[in-house]
């Protein structure tokens, strides 16, 4: 598999702060995957988002995207790679009306207006938000806001796409539309997905979870292995994983298979009990 | 804040709507030179025919430019009044004092008046048929040849759209941390003046770290989105005069040519 991101020994300390945000932490990202990195509140992950996206200096270490190493000189360009989802939908937008706001990653680059035009109109058609092109924002919901911020982010093309707790401000049906839809995109439009979160439960989706915690990466596996460590989790300042705690309450009474069950595979045991019984 | 008319857009479509806000613009303020011109009740008259004609060509209810005097009732009617009071005059009708009523005040007055009606009218139309966006667009094209000394006027009008575009936001922000500070204990309509005024400070405080904070979330939003420096942009709005436009400002000519006979008439 090709690497998309390669970030190794990077460090990184706020002004004024006593231990390091980013504490030589060195991690490779595969094209096309869905990673999730999460962390409880100051683990550092968001200052991870942000050295990737080079709006801040590491003090050491690389980053390489696309196999470029990143500089002062190359940032533009390897941010054009780049999309970023933020957390809340109405600190990021700019424009005036939806399709203002798609273009404006377009006006950046300098794209000519009939070209902008036809973009503009195929990434909101991407997240389905074409009948909303000539709406404020503020008339949209905050899912549909964050569907229009998604939709900003590929009308520049990126290959990855960063998801900064960009569903921690939706309620569960928004959060779940705009899950889908970004695993529906990574698999069309060949992207990757790096999302960031406090919460274990928006993981479900992705294909690797690694576990920040004091700037390190303390965890890195498939989601299963990470929801497996069980009560473990809370050493990271994590919430288990709903199933797993209704297994171990359930656990004294019932007989469960060992091991992390999804909301489905926990129904089809509770189902086999309920016949056995 | 709903009853606010003046510098307010009401969503609908007619030819005012549909006209080139950059000619919108630039010949609402220079009919707001022109009615200086008018020095005579025919004049006067034809002007307010004329303003009267463009709301209904606006196709936008009447009520709502009256209710755009509100504001400035109290203005209006201190002007009036003292030019009513204090034109000196030759034969006065009434005197007392340093009060004086006479027919050359009261025709002034009601110039004034007269004044005050067509300007707050014309610019109520301009704002009420022009979204905020496209009033900044216009500033930045009129303000165009300002680059050539140098003057940053495409980063200006991002500005103004952005500050437009945040102001709901902000409104929202006021709400909230009033209903925080409400919630505990603070009355915002009692008291006299003073003591109104000081209860403001809690709520501009926290109002100023708040924009600040969702300043620099949008700037970092801005920069990931690859906005450097506002040089080699492109437009996606883009601004068209039509033949329309071309009438509208033939039609004014008209009118100022009209007025000028009207005025040594």
């Amino acid at each position: 598999m090709e690497k998309i991101i390669s970030i190794k020994d990077l460090n990184y300390t706020y002004p004024d702060a006593k231990h390091p945000a980013i504490n030589n932490l060195s991690l490779d990202i595969y094209k096309n995957e869905w990673v999730s990195i999460v962390g409880k509140n100051g683990s550092g992950k968001s200052t991870l988002t942000k050295l990737i996206d080079g709006l801040i200096e590491a003090e050491s270490g690389t980053i390489a995207i696309d196999g470029q190493i990143i500089n002062e000189d190359n940032i533009w360009e390897a941010r054009t790679k780049i999309g970023i989802v933020f957390q809340n939908p109405d600190h990021q937008f700019v424009g005036a009306t939806v399709e203002d706001d798609v273009a404006f990653g377009l006006e950046n680059q300098g794209i000519p207006r009939d070209k902008m035009v036809t973009e503009v109109d195929e990434a909101l058609k991407l997240v389905k938000m074409s009948d909303f092109k000539k709406r404020d924002p503020q008339s949209l919901s905050g899912g549909q806001k964050q569907r229009v911020a998604i939709a900003g982010v590929l009308a520049t093309k990126p290959q990855i796409i960063i998801m900064d707790e960009s569903t921690s401000m939706l309620d569960p049906d928004g959060r779940r539309t705009v899950l889908n839809l970004v695993q529906q995109l990574r698999q069309e439009q060949d992207l990757t997905i790096i999302s960031i979160t406090h919460d274990i439960e928006e993981t479900e989706l992705s294909q690797r979870i690694v576990v920040i915690n004091d700037g390190k990466i303390v965890q890195d596996g498939k989601p299963v292995e990470i929801y497996d460590l069980g009560s473990n989790l809370r050493k990271f300042g994590l919430e288990e994983p709903f199933t797993n705690k209704l297994i171990s309450t359930l656990g004294d009474k019932l007989k469960l298979p060992e091991g992390y069950l999804n909301e489905e595979e926990l129904k089809q045991q509770l189902w086999k009990l309920h016949s056995i019984m | 804040m709903d009853k606010i008319i003046l510098g307010r857009y009401l969503p609908g479509d007619s030819l005012i709507y549909r006209l080139d806000p950059r000619g919108k613009f630039l010949l609402t303020f220079y009919f707001v030179g022109i009615v200086f011109l008018a020095n005579n009740v025919a004049s006067y008259a034809f002007l307010l025919a004329f303003v009267l004609f463009a709301v209904y060509l606006s196709k936008i209810n009447l009520g709502f430019f009256i209710k755009g005097l509100k504001p400035v009732f109290w203005l209006i009617l201190f002007t009036v009044v003292l030019q009513l009071l204090f034109t000196p005059s030759s034969h006065p009708i009434w005197h007392w004092g340093i009060f004086t009523l006479s027919k050359e005040g009261m025709v002034i007055a009601g110039y004034i008046f007269m004044r005050f009606i067509l300007i707050i009218f014309i610019s109520t139309l301009l704002t009420l048929t022009t979204t905020p966006i496209e009033i900044s667009d216009s500033i930045e094209s009129i303000l165009k040849p300002l680059k050539k000394v140098r003057f940053p006027v495409t980063q200006v009008a991002l500005m103004l759209s952005i500050a437009l575009r945040f102001v709901p936001l902000l409104v929202d922000e006021t709400t909230k941390i009033m209903d925080a500070q409400r919630a505990r204990g603070v009355d915002f309509g009692e008291g006299g003046i003073i003591k109104r005024i000081k209860s403001f400070v809690p709520i501009l405080i926290p109002l100023f770290v708040s924009s600040f904070s969702i300043a620099y979330d949008l700037a970092i939003a801005m920069e990931s989105r690859g906005y450097k420096d506002g040089e080699g942009r492109s437009k996606y709005r883009v601004l068209s005069w039509s033949k329309r436009d071309n009438l509208m400002v033939i039609f004014m000519a008209a009118v100022t040519i009209i007025l000028l006979f009207l005025r040594s008439y």
